[in-house]
């Protein structure tokens, strides 16, 4: 079963939530963040070339200008195989573990996955973030030497950063498949 | 807040405590409240003319800056023999030196237990040390501007006066960073002066003048206080005379000055003391009466 | 007790609509319904038990129908099949070779379940025998994998025998099925690797945790994988086989070679190092110039790695072997780098235009360095100095250039000769001729150093006597015992004598800092330039290329994980996953892999430098004895 829900980050920005139930025990949310718009990739790329040709017609260097359209094709491969996230995948199967990949627009993926054993719970937590309070969705993972402790915070959907209302439904979805977990302990 | 009504039996009396509950609201006031205020405990009432005397150790400070400035302007000028100024303050010193045993009958010196020696090697210590620099001293400034040598010489000479130990016990007053102000601003000088051996004299006589000087006014001014202020006297005239010779407006304000400080602001003092208005009370922090200085050491 | 398999209709195992499983007949009173088969309803309140995962070697997909041999861990309720025994077989032999490779492995290896593949029209009679191979090969849960012709999905049911403890489980689980490749597990090496028990002491029921446990039980049953499939067997199995075999056979004579040339080498290296620690050299002068000098450092660091490298004993571990082979790989870059810098020195008489270039550099050099101190001694930037400390310190310093000037003309005819058997030093690796470049440039900024640490020491001196000297002028004084300032009565001779120095020392202190300022600016250009060369050096000896070349080509074999993919899904089967590893990632790799460099480098955090050139201390680009880590 899949449909698709449009939530928005916490700029305003549309987001696409694509939720997939493969089966009661695996499910994946799937946030879209917009492509790269054209019409800003035109702006800071005519701005850095403009600039450029004013320091030209100042210096009278060639080099500035090639300099500037190399740096601007290599700002542009680094943001989009570094920087700009498009789609961002929680996927959760029940007594397998967390997985968690984003895919770059360059269409790089990186994929974190978290066993179920280390997973202590999903939780949604608030951070002050810039000049305002935001809340995310983090993975707790346990403490191998502390059997209460836990010993790290994953966070989740870290670039998309949904807005609470998305994050609640995300959170409904896991933490149903984390009960069953808690209902049959790990000794079958 | 407290519900029950008060009563005012005459059991129940009010406390100045906190400990105990009491049948009274939280910012009820007893009439007993203001019985212990108490007005101008430490107010003392001043003698017009022993703060005058008093005064004389400002007027004392402030003549040996004059005496000082004027001595250099004439070395500087070139009206001064350097000799001369030299075997001056040597006599005049050695006359000090013999007043300030003679004066209390050497008590002092038996309490502070400094034998004539150490006196010795102090005196053979500033001399040398400042004959040594002298050549160093004539070329250490002289890239500097001269208006920026003025400058730091007046500002030198101005915390002197401000950190001088006038005998009042405040924070600000220290007589160590006072004598190394008076200095500083006599190496200043002295590197200005035509010739090294100008200023080797200079600053020797800037030593008499700052750091030996006020030890003997201090030891005249206990002993004899009658001799003290014929002294001071002297002094302010001879400094008000100095002055004249090169300026006589500067002599004229410095005159006004003096007795402003000496006349003036002992009036003042003894008018506004009548407007005192300090009040003490229960409400005032507590206050450690015991000296526990024995603990501390 | 019957069990009826949900989905069982359309799993498509033959025309029977339900199998019935013969159990013990107590149980057969109350069988446990099952719910309907239900699509995937989301937030369905059903609570299954643990979900049974069964890991599928994709290499077995193609199998013929047969047995599912492989482990069953009981704690992630998880079956990981490594092989499939074909039809015909003999039980018995089937169970001798599974004990065998038991006792290789020391892991619990059974027989999991059946394999079943429709190539042809599925046959009624196919499926009952498989159903009565559960009776022979006892296990539990007993698993039924089945794929049909034409179609992706497969069906895969697993049941228990015996009645469930707890009344209120289902008698049969949800099946969850994951491929995986067999030969990229088998290669692959967990970062950070888990805590694996021993080989020694751990046995069948010890068991690391998760999907650690899946990659453990792949690398340890190797033995089962080592028949392929040309040996005729007892037993035909199928699991993924290796190729190449021809190739192996130039690895294997490696093999057999490398042994003798690594003793050789072992002893030649020995006999080095022994040559190297000879007392001669350890002669007070000697060693501390050996100290100083980068080039015996990197030479040392060398023969280090190459007496790790050819030790003859073997690598106890993974890591170990990773770290001998990254140390191989940067000794032969190093030295390939060496040999190009060579042939291009000595082609075209290189070193004589380099010779002939140099002393007219180093001339010019000191020329700029008089010019400098001209204009120091004047009146640079409009500053005010004291113009007798400036004309004592410009003259002082300048007699020291032409000290200089005349010792590089000294040395002139000889540079040549020295030029040409330094360059022979680059046969020995690229990093041992840059360390000599590096050595070189000390040595020619010879004077720039001894004119910093004259200035250094001057500035030092005045700024340690204006900070004491100033609290003096306050009246106080530093007390040692309290770490604090007090305050304090001196003596009337001590304050006139300390402000008198305080007065000097104030008016002489810009012209001193001026000289040190610029004797710094120059140390430290030089410095940064050591410092280069040295960062360049630390990148050779420490880059982990070999991890890096793997993790370019078999990216699976350096892995920070796994990760799953979901495929194509239907209603009512199980759910397939498809595992694949995770490549470390780049930065990781170079991070775990690191070489440790020579490590005869300071490490100053940015404070502590600002903090050392503003007090005058003297920065060096060697390590101190006494020296912080930061």
């Amino acid at each position: 079963m899949e449909d698709e829900l449009s939530f928005s980050d916490i700029y305003g920005g549309r987001l696409a939530l694509q939720r997939r139930y493969y089966s009661p025990s695996c499910r994946e949310f799937c946030l879209s963040c917009p492509r790269l718009s054209l019409r800003s990739l035109t702006a800071v790329t005519c701005t850095v070339w403009l600039a450029a040709y004013g320091l030209f017609t100042l210096c009278e260097n060639s080099m500035i200008l090639s300099a500037a359209i190399f740096i601007t094709l290599l700002g542009l491969l680094g943001y989009l195989h570094f920087v700009k996230i498009d789609q961002e995948t929680l996927l959760i199967i029940d007594s397998l573990g967390i997985q968690m990949t984003s895919s770059y627009a360059s269409g790089k993926e990186s994929t974190t996955f978290i066993e179920m054993g280390k997973v202590k719970d999903v939780i949604i937590n608030e951070a002050i973030y810039m000049q305002k309070v935001i809340y995310y969705l983090c993975i707790l993972l346990n403490d191998p030497v502390e059997p209460h402790g836990i010993s790290q915070v994953v966070p989740v959907f870290q670039s998309a950063k949904p807005r609470l209302d998305c994050l609640i439904e995300v959170y409904r979805s896991c933490q149903e498949i984390l009960a069953h977990r808690k209902a049959t302990p790990t000794s079958s | 807040m407290c519900a029950q009504p008060v009563t005012d039996t005459p059991e129940t009396r009010w406390q100045k405590v906190l400990y105990e509950r009491q049948p009274f609201p939280d910012n009820y006031v007893d009439q007993r409240f203001l019985e212990e205020l108490r007005k101008n405990i430490h107010a003392r009432k001043y003698q017009y003319w022993a703060v005058v005397f008093e005064s004389s150790v400002v007027i004392q400070q402030l003549c040996s800056v004059c005496v000082f400035g004027v001595i250099w302007w004439y070395m500087d000028q070139g009206l001064l023999a350097p000799h001369w100024l030299f075997g001056t303050g040597l006599a005049l010193s050695l006359i000090g030196y013999v007043l300030f045993d003679l004066l209390d009958g050497g008590e002092g010196r038996r309490k502070s237990g400094r034998t004539r020696w150490a006196d010795l090697k102090s005196a053979l210590v500033f001399i040398t040390f400042t004959y040594g620099f002298s050549p160093v001293l004539k070329t250490l400034t002289e890239s500097v501007s001269t208006d920026t040598i003025y400058a730091m010489s007046v500002f030198m000479l101005l915390g002197h006066l401000i950190f001088f130990d006038y005998g009042a016990n405040a924070a600000i007053v220290s007589s160590a960073l006072s004598l190394n102000m008076a200095i500083f601003a006599s190496v200043c000088l002295a590197s200005r002066l035509p010739r090294s051996l100008h200023a080797f004299i200079m600053v020797t006589f800037a030593i008499q003048m700052f750091a030996l000087w006020p030890m003997l006014q201090k030891k005249l001014k206990a002993c004899t206080p009658r001799s003290y202020v014929g002294v001071t006297l002297l002094f302010a005239c001879s400094a008000l005379g100095g002055l004249l010779s090169i300026s006589v407006v500067g002599a004229t304000l410095f005159a006004l000055l003096l007795v402003s400080i000496s006349c003036l602001c002992p009036f003042y003092l003894i008018r506004l003391q009548l407007l005192k208005e300090n009040i003490h009370g229960p409400w005032d922090e507590a206050e450690i009466k015991e000296d526990l200085s024995r603990f501390l050491s | 007790m019957g069990l009826v398999s949900r989905g069982m209709a359309a799993a498509g195992l033959g025309t029977a609509p339900a199998v019935v499983r013969p159990g013990p007949p107590d149980a057969v009173p109350n069988p446990t319904p099952n719910p309907p088969p239900e699509g995937a309803a989301p937030g369905s309140s059903r609570v299954p038990s643990m979900v049974l995962k069964a890991f599928f070697p994709t290499c077995c997909a193609s199998a013929d129908s047969g047995l599912l041999v492989g482990r069953w861990v009981p704690e992630q309720s998880s079956a990981v099949v490594l092989a499939v025994v074909h039809f015909p077989f003999i039980p018995i032999q089937v169970k001798e070779l599974l004990a065998q490779v038991q006792q290789a492995s020391r892991i619990g290896l059974a027989v999991l379940g059946t394999w079943c593949h429709h190539r042809q029209e599925p046959e009624e009679s196919l499926g009952h025998f498989l159903e009565g191979l559960g009776t022979i090969f006892s296990h539990e849960p007993w698993l039924q994998l089945c794929r049909e012709r034409g179609s992706k999905f497969w069906s895969c049911k697993a049941t228990h025998w015996q009645v469930p403890i707890s009344p209120g489980a289902p008698g049969e689980d949800q099946v969850m099925l994951i491929f995986y490749d067999q030969r990229k597990v088998l290669l692959s090496q967990l970062h950070p690797p888990a805590a694996l028990p021993d080989h020694q002491a751990g046995d069948a029921t010890a068991s690391a945790g998760g999907l650690a446990a899946v990659f453990d039980t792949v690398a340890r049953s190797e033995a089962l994988f080592r028949s392929d499939r040309f040996d005729e067997g007892l037993v035909r199995l199928s699991h993924w086989q290796s190729e190449g075999v021809e190739a192996s056979i130039l690895v294997e004579l490696a093999k057999r070679a490398s042994g003798p040339v690594c003793l050789l080498l072992a002893y030649l290296l020995s006999l080095i190092s022994a040559a190297s620690t000879c007392w001669v050299f350890k002669l007070w002068p000697l060693s501390f110039i050996w100290s100083k000098l980068s080039t015996c450092e990197q030479l040392r660091h060398r023969l280090e790695q190459l007496t790790f490298i050819f030790s003859t004993q073997k690598a106890e571990n993974t890591s170990q072997l990773m770290r001998k082979a990254n140390m191989l790989v940067s000794v032969l870059l190093d030295v390939a780098l060496g040999f190009a810098l060579l042939s291009w020195l000595h082609g075209k008489d290189r070193i004589g235009q380099l010779a002939d270039a140099l002393v007219p550099v180093a001339d010019r050099v000191a020329e700029e360095l008089q010019h400098l101190l001209q204009w120091l001694m004047g009146a640079p930037a409009g500053l005010k100095m004291n113009r007798a400390l400036d004309q004592v310190l410009g003259r002082f310093f300048l007699y020291h250039i032409h000290l200089w000037i005349s010792y590089i003309h000294l040395m002139s005819p000889f540079i040549e000769r020295i030029l040409w058997h330094m360059g022979l030093s680059a046969c020995l690796g690229l990093t041992v001729a840059l360390s000599i470049l590096s050595d070189i440039i000390a040595l020619l900024t010879f004077h720039i150093y001894c004119f910093y640490v004259y200035g250094a020491r001057l500035y030092c001196l005045k700024i340690c006597g204006l900070s004491s000297l100033w609290r003096l002028f306050r009246g106080k004084k530093w007390n040692v015992l309290r770490q604090r300032v007090d305050s304090c009565s001196y003596d009337l001779d001590q304050l006139f004598i300390g402000t008198l120095l305080f007065t000097v020392l104030v008016f002489l202190l810009p012209t001193t800092a001026l000289y040190y300022l610029v004797f710094t600016l120059l140390r430290l250009l030089v410095v940064t330039v050591q410092g280069l060369i040295h960062l360049l050096v630390d990148l050779i000896n420490s880059l982990p290329l070999y991890a890096l070349g793997l993790r370019l080509c078999r990216p699976y074999r350096l892995s920070a994980g796994v990760k799953f993919q979901v495929l194509e899904h239907e209603a009512g089967r199980p759910l397939r996953l498809l595992m694949q590893i995770n490549p470390l990632p780049y930065n990781r790799v170079v991070h775990t892999y690191r070489l440790p460099s020579c490590g005869c480098h300071p490490k100053h955090s940015w404070s502590s430098l600002c903090r050392k050139l503003f007090f005058g201390e003297l920065i060096y680009p060697w390590r101190q004895r006494g020296d912080k880590q930061d």
